[in-house]
C-alpha cells in the first residue's frame, strides 16, 4: 500500500467565472500547507521507507480528509454533476499515464496470456480506465538497462490504488454526506469498526480485489468524513475540550495496537490497517480542530507560497509518476558506482539516500513539466509549464485557484 | 483546589509591574533551581536504574560456534590463560590444591554466608564480581579482601562480550576497575568472562575476546569443575560435581549471587572438611600457582574517582529509598484524602439535603443585604456582574466600589441608573482596601462579597445568607463555578471547581476548618469582619486570611452549595500560572501568619491544630511530593515495568475519575468535560506544583523579608474604611512579589 497525494480534483474549483464579480472564496493556505507537506512526506517515505514516517505525519489520512473536505464543499451544487465533475478532473492524468505506461508494458512483451484467462487480463485493462479495481501491472518485465529496473511497472502501479480509493470515495459521497447529517458521529465512526471487523476477519470478502478495495476504503473512510464533516459543521457543534482530550487517547491506541503487531520498518502503519485507522484518524482530528483557516500565508510561511502553490497545483501528476521517479533515480545513482574513484573514496555517498531524492526531484520537476499540463486539460484551464502561481502568469492562474 | 476565582490582582500586577531589573535578576533562579533539582533526581535514579541493570542491561547470549581458530594447546590447556604476550599460554593448577571461585557477586545476602563458611574452614577463594553489585556492596568486597580472597573482574553488568565492541569491553572493565577501587582501593589483573566454563569450551567467538582481554593486561581465569550450583541440583550433586577426579588441582566454579545460594552454602560446608581431610588446600588463585598477588594497590585520582563513584552509587540507593518513601507517603495521603472527602461530603450531603433541613433558629433569614463588587477595571464585565444582582430575588442594595479603574467602570455603572446600585470610588488601593471601604458604605449587617467578573442567578444571595439563621455562623462560602468551560483550559478548571467545591469545601465544612471563603462569592456578618479588623492585605491571598481570622475568632464557617456563582476563568496559561502563584503563595503567606494557632487555646487553637494543618498538608505539602508520581510513572514507563507502571497509573485515574463523578454528580453537573480529565492528569496537574514549587521558592528565598515587613504593617491592622493611600506602597510590594 502507499500514500496519497491530493488530486487536482481537490483543489478548489468553485465557478469563479460564472459569477464575476463575487470574489471567489479565499483558498485556505492551512489546507494548502497540509497537502503540500503530504505529498512531501509521500515521495519522501517511498524514497527512505522509514516505519516511523507516517507515523509523523499521516499523509494519507490527511490528504482524504482535505478531498472529502472540497467535496463536502462542492456538494451544494446536484449531486450527479459534482461527481461528474470530479471524474473529469480525476481521470486524465491517470490516463495519460495508463498510455505512457501500458504502452511500454505492452511492448515489453505484456498479453493477454500473462494473466491466466485472457478475459481477465481485457477486464483489468479497463481499470486503467475507470479505476474501479486497482489497475493491474505485470510484477516483473525486462526493464531497461542501466535505466529502469525490471520492476518499474509494478512500482509504477503502486499508487494507483489511491485513485481507485478516491474514485469510490467521490461516488458514494452524496450517500455519505445523507448519512452524516442523519447520525453524524456513528457515521464517521462506522469506517474504523468496519476496519477492525476485516482485521480481525469477522467479515471477509470474496476476492483479494475487493478486500483491499474495502479495506483501504475503511481505513482512511474515517478521515474522509471527518473532512465532510469539518464543512458541515460536526466538530464545531462539540465543545472545543473535547478534540484534544479523546485524539490522543485514540491515537494511544492506535500507537499500541500498531507496537503489539510487528510495528518495524517494512511492516509500518501501511501494513497494520486498524492502526493505522485509529492513528490517521486522531491526526486528522486534531488538525481540523486546530484549522486556523488562513487566507493569507503567515509571515514565516510567505517564503514558501510558490512551492506550496506548485506542489498544490500539480499534485496528481506528482504523486503518480513520483515512483517511476524513484525507481529511475535509484537506477541512475546506481551506475555511479561504475566510477572506481568514487567507489573506492565515496562509497558512503554512494550508499547514501539522500542525494537520490534530490535526484529524485529534478525527474519529479521534469514529469511536472512533461506530463503537468494533463491536470490544466482535466480542469478546463489553459495547459501551464510551472503553475507556481508567481506573478506572469496570474492573469489566469488567479482565476483556477480560486 | 479550586477554592477561588481570580482577583483582580492579576490584572494590576502587570501594571504596577515595577523593578523589572530586580525581576530580571531573580528569573533565572525560580527556573533554575526546579530544573537543576529535577536533573540531579533524574541523574539519580538513571545511576540507581543503571547499577541495578534496569537499563542498559544486555541479556543475549551467544550461542556456541565453532573453534577452528582456537589454538589446540589452548583447548586442551589450563583454565589460566594468559595472553598478555605475543604467545598465548596456559596454566593448571598444581595436584590437591583447589582455588574455589565465585561469580556473579557481592550479594547482601549470600556472599556473607560464604564468606562465613570459608573463614569457618579456613579456605580462601577467588571472588569474580560484577561491577554493579560491587557499587552496591562495597562492604562486602572489602571484607572479601580482608579475609584473604582475592577478587577478579567479572565485568560490569555482564553482558556476553562476544556481542559487544572493544570500546564497550574495555568500558565494562574500566568500570569494573572502578568499582573495585571505589570499593577496596585496589586493582586486579584477573579476569572470567560472563557466560564462560571451561577451556575447551572457548569458540571462534569467545577466543578473540580472550586475546584482546589478555592484550590489556588481564589473565583470563576459565574453571576445570562446574558445580552447576545455579541450578539448584541439591546439595550432594554440588559436592560431587565440585571434587576433582584423581586428587588434581581444579578451578571449582560457583556462584555466590543471582538467586537463592543455600544449597552452594551447605555444598561448601561439607566439600571443605571432606576434601581437607583428603588433603586437598583451599587457597585463592596466585596462592594455587605460587605467583605474586593478583592485586595492585590504587592511589592518586583514580583511587577518588572510585571512592566517589561507590558514594555517588550509594546515595543514588539512599534517594531512591527515600523517594519511594515519599511515594508510598503521597499515595496515601492521596488516598486518604479522597477517602475522607467521599465520606465527610457523603456526611454532608446528607446533613444539608435532610427534608425540613433549617440551618439555624432565625429562619429563614430575609433581613436586607450589603452586595459588595470591588473593581478595578472590569469595564467589560462590569454590566452583566450588576444586572445579575438586579434579579436577585432577595433584598440588597449593591455598592461597587470602583478602585481607580482607568476603563471607566465606574461611569459605565452609574449610567446604568439603577436603583439600589451605589458607586463608591477610590484611589488604586487594593482590593482589601476596596472591600473595607465597602464595608465601611454598607447599610445592612449581612454583607456578601463578589467580584466584577463574576455573575449571580437570582436565588444565589438569598442561598447566601441563608447559614445565618445560625446565630454562630461568621461567614459562609458559596458555589463558584467555571462560565467559560468550552476550551481545554476552561474544562480542566471546571474539574477542579466542581471537586473543590463540591468534595473539599464539604470536607472543610465537616471539619469546620474552612480555609477560604472565595471572593467571588462569600457572605460575612458585619460583627465577625469588624471583630477580626476588617480585609487586611498582609497577604497575598485576603480571602483566606480573612477566613482563617474567623475562625480564630471562634466563629462557624460553612458551605452554601446552592448559591452557584458564574466566574470567568483564566483563558491562557500565563494568566492561570499568575492566578495560582498568588493563590499558593497568599495561602503560605496566611497560614505563616496565622502559626500562633497552633498553640493558643480556645476556638483558636482548634483551627490552628485541626485546620492548619490539615490545610498545610493537602495544599502545601502534598502537591510538593506529587511529582515524585510522574517521576516514577516516566522512570516506569522507559525502562520498566511498563505494564505495571500504566495499570498503576489508569488505576489512580480511575480512582479520581470515581471521586470527579461524585462530584459532577452532587453538583448536578453533566459529565462530559471528565473526558478531558486523562489529559489533565498529564499537564494541568504538573502545571500546578510548578506553580507550588514557584511559591516554595520565592518563600524560601526573596519572600521570608518581605513577609517580616508585611506582619509589621500587619500589626497597625487599619479599621474599615481607613483611606489606604499610606499603604498603596505595601500593596505593590507585594505584587511585585506576585510578579517575580
Amino acid at each position: 500500500m502507499s500514500t496519497t497525494p491530493t488530486l487536482p480534483a481537490d483543489t478548489q474549483d468553485e465557478p469563479a467565472p460564472a459569477v464575476p464579480e463575487r470574489k471567489p472564496p479565499a483558498r485556505d493556505r492551512y489546507f494548502d500547507l497540509l497537502r503540500a507537506v503530504a505529498l512531501f512526506r509521500v515521495v519522501f517515505y517511498h524514497l527512505m521507507g522509514w516505519a516511523w514516517l507516517p507515523v509523523v505525519f499521516p499523509s494519507m489520512g490527511v490528504m482524504f480528509a482535505l478531498a472529502g473536505n472540497l467535496m463536502a464543499r462542492s456538494l451544494k451544487r446536484p449531486a450527479l454533476q459534482v461527481v461528474r465533475g470530479r471524474l473529469r478532473r480525476l481521470l486524465p492524468p491517470l490516463w495519460l499515464l495508463g498510455a505512457i505506461g501500458v504502452t511500454g508494458m505492452l511492448l515489453q512483451g505484456w498479453g493477454p496470456g500473462s494473466d491466466g484467462h485472457p478475459g481477465w487480463w481485457w477486464l483489468h485493462l479497463t481499470f486503467w480506465i475507470l479505476p474501479l479495481s486497482e489497475p493491474s501491472a505485470p510484477e516483473t518485465m525486462p526493464g531497461v538497462h542501466g535505466f529502469l529496473g525490471e520492476d518499474w511497472a509494478a512500482q509504477l502501479a503502486v499508487p494507483l490504488w489511491y485513485v481507485r480509493a478516491y474514485l469510490w470515495y467521490v461516488l458514494l459521497s452524496p450517500l455519505l454526506r445523507k448519512a452524516l447529517r442523519a447520525l453524524p458521529w456513528p457515521t464517521i465512526l462506522a469506517p474504523i469498526a468496519l476496519t477492525g471487523a476485516l482485521s480481525w476477519g469477522w467479515i471477509s470478502m470474496p476476492s483479494e480485489r475487493i478486500d483491499s478495495a474495502v479495506l483501504d476504503f475503511a481505513t482512511f473512510g474515517a478521515c474522509w468524513l471527518l473532512g465532510m464533516a469539518h464543512h458541515e459543521g460536526v466538530l464545531k457543534r462539540l465543545p472545543r475540550y473535547v478534540v484534544p482530550s479523546v485524539a490522543p487517547a485514540v491515537a494511544a491506541v492506535g500507537l499500541w495496537y500498531a507496537l503489539h503487531h510487528g510495528f518495524r520498518t517494512g511492516h509500518d502503519l501501511d501494513d497494520i490497517p486498524f492502526g493505522q485507522a485509529l492513528w490517521s484518524f486522531a491526526t486528522v482530528l486534531l488538525l481540523l480542530h486546530l484549522s486556523p483557516t488562513w487566507t493569507e500565508w503567515p509571515r514565516r510561511l510567505r517564503r514558501w507560497d510558490r512551492l506550496i502553490t506548485l506542489l498544490n497545483s500539480r499534485a496528481v501528476t506528482i504523486y503518480l509518476w513520483h515512483n517511476v521517479c524513484i525507481v529511475v533515480a535509484a537506477m541512475l545513482w546506481d551506475r555511479l558506482w561504475g566510477f572506481p574513484v568514487l567507489e573506492t573514496h565515496f562509497s558512503w555517498l554512494l550508499e547514501s539516500s539522500w542525494p537520490v531524492l534530490v535526484v529524485v526531484w529534478i525527474l519529479v520537476a521534469g514529469c511536472v513539466v512533461c506530463f503537468g499540463w494533463a491536470e490544466d486539460l482535466a480542469a478546463r484551464r489553459r495547459p501551464r509549464l510551472w503553475p507556481d502561481g508567481s506573478k506572469r502568469q496570474s492573469g489566469r492562474a488567479g482565476t483556477h485557484r480560486a | 483546589m479550586a477554592s477561588r476565582t481570580n482577583r483582580r490582582t492579576a490584572r494590576k500586577t502587570r501594571r504596577t509591574g515595577g523593578s523589572t531589573a530586580a525581576r530580571r535578576r531573580r528569573l533565572p533562579l525560580r527556573h533554575l533551581l526546579p530544573l537543576l533539582l529535577l536533573l540531579a533526581l533524574a541523574a539519580m535514579l538513571m545511576l540507581r536504574g543503571y547499577v541495578h541493570s534496569e537499563i542498559l542491561a544486555d541479556h543475549r547470549i551467544r550461542p556456541e560456534t565453532t573453534a577452528d581458530h582456537v589454538p589446540e594447546k589452548i583447548l586442551e590447556g589450563g583454565p589460566v590463560i594468559d595472553t598478555r604476550g605475543p604467545k598465548a599460554t596456559t596454566l593448571d593448577v598444581p595436584d590437591h590444591r583447589i582455588v574455589l571461585t565465585f561469580d556473579d557477586g557481592p550479594d547482601p545476602t549470600w556472599t556473607p554466608k560464604v564468606l562465613d563458611v570459608l573463614r569457618k574452614h579456613h579456605a580462601h577463594g577467588v571472588f569474580f564480581i560484577t561491577g554493579t553489585m560491587a557499587s552496591r556492596h562495597p562492604d562486602l568486597v572489602r571484607r572479601m579482601a580482608a579475609e584473604g580472597h582475592e577478587i577478579g573482574l567479572h565485568t560490569f553488568n555482564h553482558p556476553d562480550l562476544s556481542l559487544q565492541t572493544r570500546k564497550r569491553i574495555d568500558w565494562e572493565l574500566s568500570q569494573n576497575q572502578m568499582a573495585l577501587a571505589g570499593a577496596v582501593g585496589i586493582r586486579s589483573s584477573l579476569f572470567r568472562p560472563p557466560y564462560s566454563s571451561t577451556a575447551s569450551a572457548l569458540d571462534d567467538h569467545t577466543w578473540p575476546v580472550t586475546r584482546y582481554v589478555g592484550s590489556r593486561g588481564y589473565i583470563t581465569v576459565l574453571t576445570t569443575d562446574d558445580s552447576e550450583d545455579w541450578r539448584k541440583p541439591g546439595v550432594q550433586e554440588i559436592v560431587h560435581n565440585s571434587t576433582p577426579k584423581n586428587g588434581k588441582g581444579a578451578i571449582v566454579l560457583m556462584h555466590d549471587s543471582g538467586g537463592d545460594r543455600h544449597q552452594t552454602v551447605q555444598a561448601l560446608d561439607r566439600l571443605l572438611p571432606e576434601l581437607k581431610q583428603r588433603g586437598y588446600r583451599f587457597q585463592n588463585l596466585t596462592e594455587a600457582l605460587d605467583a605474586p598477588s593478583a592485586h595492585t594497590e590504587v592511589t592518586g585520582p583514580d583511587l577518588w574517582k572510585g571512592k566517589a563513584w561507590v558514594f555517588l552509587v550509594g546515595a543514588s540507593d539512599t534517594i531512591t529509598d527515600v523517594l519511594v518513601v515519599g511515594l508510598a507517603v503521597i499515595g496515601f495521603l492521596v488516598l486518604a484524602r479522597f477517602g475522607l472527602m467521599l465520606l465527610l461530603s457523603g456526611i454532608h450531603v446528607r446533613r444539608t439535603r435532610r427534608k425540613g433541613f433549617t440551618w439555624g433558629p432565625d429562619a429563614p433569614v430575609t433581613e436586607p443585604v450589603s452586595v459588595l463588587v470591588p473593581a478595578y477595571n472590569e469595564a467589560k464585565c462590569i454590566e452583566n456582574t450588576v444586572r445579575s444582582l438586579m434579579r436577585s430575588e432577595h433584598p440588597i442594595e449593591v455598592l461597587v466600589i470602583d478602585d481607580g479603574s482607568a476603563d471607566g467602570t465606574a461611569r459605565i455603572v452609574e449610567d446604568l441608573d439603577l436603583p439600589n446600585v451605589r458607586v463608591v470610588r477610590q484611589l488604586n488601593a487594593g482590593k482589601p482596601a476596596a472591600l473595607n471601604r465597602g464595608i465601611a458604605n454598607a447599610r445592612h449587617d449581612l454583607i456578601v462579597m463578589m467580584d466584577g467578573d463574576t455573575v449571580f442567578e437570582p436565588a444565589t444571595v438569598r442561598e447566601l445568607v441563608q447559614p445565618f439563621a445560625d446565630p454562630r455562623v461568621g461567614a459562609v462560602a458559596g458555589n463558584a463555578k467555571v462560565g467559560n468551560k468550552d476550551t481545554l483550559i476552561g474544562a480542566w478548571q471546571h474539574i477542579e471547581y466542581v471537586m473543590g467545591f463540591n468534595l473539599d469545601r464539604r470536607l472543610y465544612d465537616v471539619l469546620r476548618c474552612m480555609p477560604t471563603i472565595p471572593g467571588a462569592v462569600g457572605a460575612f456578618r458585619r460583627s465577625a469582619l469588624d471583630r477580626v479588623g476588617g480585609m487586611s492585605d498582609d497577604t497575598l491571598a485576603e480571602d483566606t486570611d480573612i477566613t482563617m481570622a474567623i475562625h480564630r475568632d471562634g466563629w462557624r464557617v460553612v458551605y452554601a452549595e446552592k448559591a452557584r456563582a458564574w466566574t470567568e476563568a483564566p483563558e491562557s496559561v500565563q494568566q492561570l500560572w499568575s492566578q495560582r502563584y498568588r493563590w499558593s503563595y497568599g495561602t503560605m503567606q496566611a497560614i505563616w501568619k496565622h502559626r500562633r494557632a497552633l498553640v493558643e487555646r480556645g476556638p483558636s487553637g482548634r483551627f490552628g491544630r485541626v485546620g492548619l494543618p490539615l490545610v498545610a498538608l493537602f495544599m502545601i505539602v502534598a502537591p510538593l511530593l506529587a511529582p515524585l508520581f510522574d517521576v516514577f510513572l516516566f522512570y516506569g514507563l522507559v525502562f520498566g515495568p511498563t505494564g505495571k507502571t500504566i495499570a498503576a497509573w489508569f488505576g489512580v485515574l480511575g480512582i479520581q475519575a470515581a471521586c470527579a463523578a461524585y462530584a459532577f454528580v452532587l453538583d448536578r453537573e453533566r459529565l462530559t468535560p471528565l473526558i478531558s480529565l486523562p489529559l489533565q492528569q498529564l499537564l494541568y496537574r504538573q502545571l500546578m506544583y510548578v506553580v507550588l514549587l514557584q511559591s516554595w521558592i520565592t518563600a524560601l528565598t526573596g519572600g521570608r523579608l518581605r513577609w517580616q515587613k508585611l506582619r509589621r504593617k500587619g500589626q497597625v491592622a487599619a479599621p474599615p474604611g481607613e483611606t489606604p493611600a499610606s499603604r498603596q506602597a505595601g500593596k505593590q510590594a507585594v505584587d511585585q512579589g506576585a510578579a517575580r
